[in-house]
């Protein structure tokens, strides 16, 4: 077999022994946002009159410089996906949403070299949605002076030459049926290669969402989801372009949680991921306790990795999904549940069905997150 | 029932053993339809409720269709001393409305059965100015119970803007909570009808109770619980198993189901006892444009949003959330089949 020193060096990282004696790994290209918040001198905006004062927020100007926050469930998705021994992840791809794209990019990179896995692609998106302006998404607020005034190791890689959605649509051709992409951030990417190559949608093998809010309430508002409402055309070109689709909305996600107590067990694991996670999370943990009043963190993108990895922890429902592109619903993802035969037409007839996450083993994720985070 | 005057609120007590207090004056604005047809029978064999007049309103049927309705039902029930006033034709913004329900509840809007309408008119004030009225006249003792598109209710909400305060109540049946809608996978059918006067008035701050499809699609009979309308001796239960026909096709048909839905009467339960459901509280909007045309968005959770959102500084009003569905359809049925 002849493999590329990049999967070479990634087999030796996984320690599996050689390609022989394993079954082929899925191929999986992860399209994400990470956001690593760079902070110089610990001075962040926050909103005010939000968060009560005594948590992580309200002493972050004297205590909390620790020099990078980030959104640390796309960091455990993509630590997941490096440590899962049934998964190669060949390709990073970066959209805006929780930083901006080209912030994506560096933490996207940062991240690789971090894990061990500094030959893996990154390739860069857009900066923008298909059709607007990119909405502020200000759950994390951005360093006053960006990466050049920390202490922050800037990554030694560099981005590939070529275009996010033209990286998608190669490595679906060179693979026809076997790349799994995971879509952590807006669909932007996703859209654009739909658009651009026609034969994306029935090359890609599978593709797994983090987004939506299925009969549940939205996060950034009442009836919105933040990757949809990111770019909500892209997200209605996607869901209807059938695909192969499995989407994991917060009606799940918000399930699935890790206390205080599961951050520090995997801080104590050894594993070489902890300490990082670890200090990541608290930042985010903080945040939670403001913003939603509970003593946790959501696991969003690691939950939507566990749907990869093994769906048998979910319930699915397969159907028709739109989304609200106009009025005050924009990037209200809405599934038709399939029980009742409509009189006349509407828009969720003859769009092709997906796999929607209804229930969760929310346990059994989050025993699995743990286990692959700790495993070094 | 042996009232017969107008606005006979406080005779009916003499002939309630049952109820301790007066009975809530309800205006029902209505499209009947079938289930409205049981709902209005419901509420008039109600000690609890006084029916002072029905206002109506497009949807099932087109509006002029739903006056000669009510007034059909009101003289069947023996009840001519209560009023009809005419709701309007069209939405609150104009449109004449085309999605008429005769593919639920039959051309006639009683299942296809036309029976022998009722020779005498509704009253001459409209339904709008009617219910702004007696909002007026009874501040705080009126409850609306809004079994149809909202127009009339938005139209006296725009007309005058103590409305909202002075109305006792408003129990709506509408909207689809976290749950598919039975238009399309968006939208309810009463909502759908006028989404632009349904959001009018779920952001008004009026006291509002609401009962989606997600609590009705609960509240059923079965083929056998309609027969058993139809072999009791009330006249109702015999009108109501006849007209029901059409109706149960339906069902069979858009839903593979031999039941039937109780949308209106299960919402006249709720004015009748509101401890047979029970509430959620938050800011309701209705979507207008796009393809989720006529959605309700419920804000049921406690979440600090970030920015400023649509929901915010919106009164709240009172959602059903869990209903007894098995009290509620016999309660209905109890009060149908009674002689």
């Amino acid at each position: 077999m002849v493999v590329s020193d990049g999967e070479a060096t990634m087999d030796a990282a996984n320690a599996t022994g050689g390609f022989a004696k394993h079954p082929p790994r899925r191929k999986v290209i992860i399209d994400t946002d990470p956001g690593i918040e760079l902070i110089a001198g610990g001075h962040r905006a926050v909103p005010s009159g939000r968060v009560s004062p005594g948590f992580g927020f309200g002493e972050a100007s004297g205590n909390l410089d620790l020099g990078a926050w980030c959104c640390a469930d796309d960091m455990m998705a993509i630590f997941m996906a490096f440590q899962a021994p049934e998964v190669e992840v060949i390709g990073l791809t970066t959209i805006f949403g929780n930083v901006d794209t080209d912030l994506a990019t560096i933490n996207a990179l940062h991240l690789c070299e971090m894990a061990g896995f500094p030959e893996v692609p990154v390739a860069e998106g857009p900066s923008q949605p298909l059709k607007r302006v990119k909405p502020r998404i200000a759950y994390f607020v951005h360093g006053s002076d960006g990466l050049g005034e920390t202490n922050q190791a800037k990554p030694k890689g560099q981005k590939l030459p070529k275009s996010a959605p033209d990286f998608l649509i190669e490595k679906v051709a060179e693979f026809p049926g076997e790349v799994t992409v995971v879509a952590l951030g807006p669909l932007t990417n996703i859209a654009l290669a739909i658009e651009k190559d026609p034969n994306f949608a029935k090359n890609v093998g599978q593709l797994v969402v983090l987004g939506g809010s299925f009969n549940a309430s939205g996060n950034v508002n009442p009836a919105a989801e933040a990757n949809i409402f990111g770019d909500p055309e892209a997200a209605d070109v996607v869901f209807t372009a059938g695909l192969n689709t499995l989407t994991i909305g917060i009606n799940l996600t918000t399930q699935v949680i890790f206390n205080e107590q599961d951050l520090c067990e995997i801080r104590d694991s050894g594993g070489k991921y902890g300490q990082y996670i670890f200090d990541c999370c608290r930042f985010y943990h903080d945040w939670h306790l403001a913003s939603d009043h509970f003593d946790g963190i959501y696991l969003h993108d690691p939950t939507c990795m566990a749907a990869l990895l093994d769906p048998t922890l979910f319930t699915f429902k397969k159907g028709a999904v739109r989304v609200e592109t106009e009025g005050l619903c924009v990037g209200h993802t809405l599934l038709d549940m399939g029980l009742k035969n409509w009189v006349g037409n509407n828009p969720w007839i003859g769009v092709p069905p997906i796999d929607v996450g209804i229930t969760v083993d929310a346990d059994g994720v989050r025993t699995l997150v743990k286990k692959l985070l700790c495993s070094s | 029932m042996a009232v017969q005057t107008e606005n006979g609120g406080a005779q009916t007590t003499t002939t309630t053993s049952k109820q301790s207090s007066s009975p809530k004056k309800v205006i029902i604005d209505t499209d009947p339809g079938i289930d409205d047809a049981m709902a209005i029978f419901f509420a008039l064999k109600s000690p609890e409720l006084d029916v002072i007049a029905l206002t109506t309103i497009f949807g099932n049927v087109q509006t002029t269709t739903a006056t000669v309705n009510a007034l059909h039902l009101l003289e069947f029930a023996g009840r001519e001393d209560i009023p009809v006033s005419e709701g309007s034709k069209t939405s609150l913004r104009g449109a004449v409305k085309d999605r008429i329900a005769d593919f639920v509840h039959g051309k006639d809007g009683l299942g296809n059965t036309y029976p022998t309408l009722s020779d005498r008119k509704p009253i001459d004030t409209l339904a709008p100015d009617y219910l702004i009225q007696k909002v007026n006249e009874f501040p705080g003792e009126i409850t609306i119970v809004a079994l149809g598109p909202l127009t009339n209710l938005a139209k006296a909400v725009e007309m005058d803007p103590t409305f909202a305060k002075k109305v006792g109540q408003i129990v709506i049946l509408g909207g689809a909570f976290q749950v598919n809608g039975n238009v399309n996978p968006a939208a309810e059918a009463n909502i759908y009808g006028d989404p632009e006067a349904a959001d009018i008035v779920f952001t008004c701050g009026a006291d509002i109770l609401v009962v989606g499809i997600n609590i009705t699609h609960q509240v059923y009979w079965t083929g056998k619980d309609l027969e058993d309308l139809g072999n009791s001796s009330s006249k109702f239960g015999k009108y109501l198993y006849k007209a029901s026909h059409f109706y149960a096709k339906y069902h069979r048909e858009a839903y593979d189901i031999d039941a039937i839905y109780l949308h209106d009467p299960a919402t006249m339960v709720a004015a009748v006892d509101p401890s047979l459901m029970t509430y959620a509280t938050g800011a309701v909007r209705v979507q207008q444009e796009g393809i989720c045309r006529g959605l309700t968005l419920f804000n049921n959770t406690n979440k600090v949003w970030h920015d400023p959102t649509d929901w915010c500084g919106i009164p709240p009003v009172k959602v059903a959330v869990s209903v007894d569905s098995d009290r509620v359809a016999s309660l209905l049925k109890e009060r149908l089949t009674a002689p």
